[in-house]
């Protein structure tokens, strides 16, 4: 039994709530939860905003035995915004983040991103970690946003630090040993137009059917320069489309030719299959998408 | 650990062991406050909403440790001695509600609202609303119940 003072909801009882955690304990500092969670081993894990978490029992997937709550740790709430780097702590609340970004167009992928998902109250708890970190969710709008801003990911365990690409990340996240917690993304500052387009079943609350996340930036002759372009989503894990980010370079940008372009590669991608929509259908849009991601970014 | 929360202005702790996890939960058969509804369970519908420091939550994703040393305000804690909001007066002259089974999330969301925007337009409110599903498909008369509300302030 961990030495941290938990919750236990089924303490005396002898019963088992199968809708709940078997365990909570709020950690107030950054060591005290990475002790906890080197305690706990593989009978715990982090809670951050707990939105993946709490609906556990609907997926038909058991809850682990303890939970270490993170979000209120001062150092992984926080964002910080510097003249060549933006930092975004790991419990930072997609609401929080959005409002953070509003005022940064380099960032309008992630500001959209967080600020469109799912619905305002989930967006009040679910954290931008928690989107990251949870392998199962192929549809979190936050992923594709930041491969295509070259997001690097801080990853802590007790005594140690590490940073990782997050393409490397996304990689290592299903066996991501126990007591270990991303801690921080890390996001360069770059003269870029940036945009994020996604297709949910209806206008708000749904997942959706395919995300295309874009950043480009342009030489003196308006030609595109360098080309950033996540699909999320479509697959099981996003990833980068570095076969449409390379037809783009050189030319200027032009939403009928990269959506031309992009319809020409689409078959790359292998659609996930899933109750709300067949797989063909994800690959589908994704040309569409691709317009929409580049009329927004040259709106900006 | 013993849990004690704060509902409504009151100190209260859950009556009977075990502690039930869930703020909804928590609320409803401890504290017998049933304004906040747990229909979906997920997240989804918004009947379990309630402020928690201010803040719109839902309840039925939300243990109750994580809600201490919160100020958690139902449905029932918005009128003063009696006296509806104006959020809630709007609704009631506008006939706004019908079954009941959204209404105290509806409520919720649209209290905030008000509180970070009082001069929401139709669009604010319309995306406030995003979260709150009505099972009556009202929303145009709740929609206009809130910008009666902004009207009047």
């Amino acid at each position: 039994m961990p030495a941290h003072p938990f919750f236990d909801p089924t303490e005396g009882t002898g019963a088992m709530n199968t809708h709940s955690p078997g365990s909570i304990y709020v950690a107030r500092s950054l060591p005290a939860a990475l002790d906890a969670l080197n305690e706990c081993g593989s009978a715990g894990a982090p809670f951050a905003g707990g939105t993946w978490i709490m609906r556990s029992p609907i997926r038909n997937e058991p809850h682990k035995h303890h939970y270490v709550a993170i979000g209120k740790i001062p150092e992984l709430t926080a964002i910080r915004i510097d003249a060549d780097v933006v930092e975004i702590g790991a419990a930072v609340t997609h609401a929080a983040l959005a409002s953070a970004l509003a005022d940064l167009p380099e960032f309008d992928v992630l500001a959209t991103a967080a600020g469109c998902s799912a619905n305002p109250a989930i967006r009040a708890m679910a954290t931008i970690g928690g989107n990251l970190s949870t392998s199962a969710f192929a549809a979190a709008d936050c992923v594709p946003a930041l491969l295509c801003l070259d997001a690097e990911a801080e990853v802590s365990s007790r005594g140690d630090q590490e940073r990782v690409g997050l393409e490397r990340f996304l990689k290592i996240r299903p066996t991501l040993e126990p007591g270990r917690l991303l801690t921080r993304i890390i996001l360069p500052r770059r003269d870029r137009k940036t945009a994020h387009a996604r297709l949910p079943l209806r206008k708000s609350g749904d997942y959706p059917a395919a995300i295309v996340s874009l950043a480009v930036s342009f030489d003196a002759a308006a030609r595109v320069r360098a080309a950033r372009i996540a699909v999320g989503s479509v697959e099981p894990v996003a990833r980068r489309w570095e076969r449409l980010e390379a037809a783009l370079v050189g030319r200027p940008l032009d939403p009928a030719q990269a959506a031309e372009v992009a319809a020409e590669l689409a078959d790359e991608f292998t659609g996930r299959d899933s109750v709300d929509m067949p797989a063909w259908y994800r690959v589908s849009v994704v040309p569409s998408l691709v317009r929409r991601a580049v009329v927004a970014a040259l709106d900006a | 650990m013993v849990l004690s929360l704060t509902v409504n202005s009151d100190h209260l702790s859950p009556a009977t062991n075990p502690i039930t996890p869930l703020v909804v939960d928590v609320l409803r058969e401890d504290f017998h406050l049933t304004g906040a509804k747990p229909v979906c369970r997920e997240g989804f519908c918004g009947a379990c909403m309630v402020l928690v420091d201010g803040v719109p939550i839902l309840s039925c994703l939300m243990p109750a440790a994580l809600a201490v040393d919160c100020e958690i305000r139902t449905v029932e804690g918005l009128a003063v001695d009696g006296t509806l909001t104006p959020i809630q007066a709007a609704l009631e002259a506008c006939d706004a509600v019908q079954c009941g089974m959204c209404f105290p999330g509806m409520v919720v969301t649209l209290t905030h609202l008000l509180t970070i925007k009082p001069g929401a337009t139709r669009d604010d409110i319309r995306a406030a609303l995003t979260g709150n599903i009505c099972r009556c498909t009202g929303y145009e008369r709740i929609v206009e119940a809130a910008l009666l509300a902004v009207a009047v302030r």
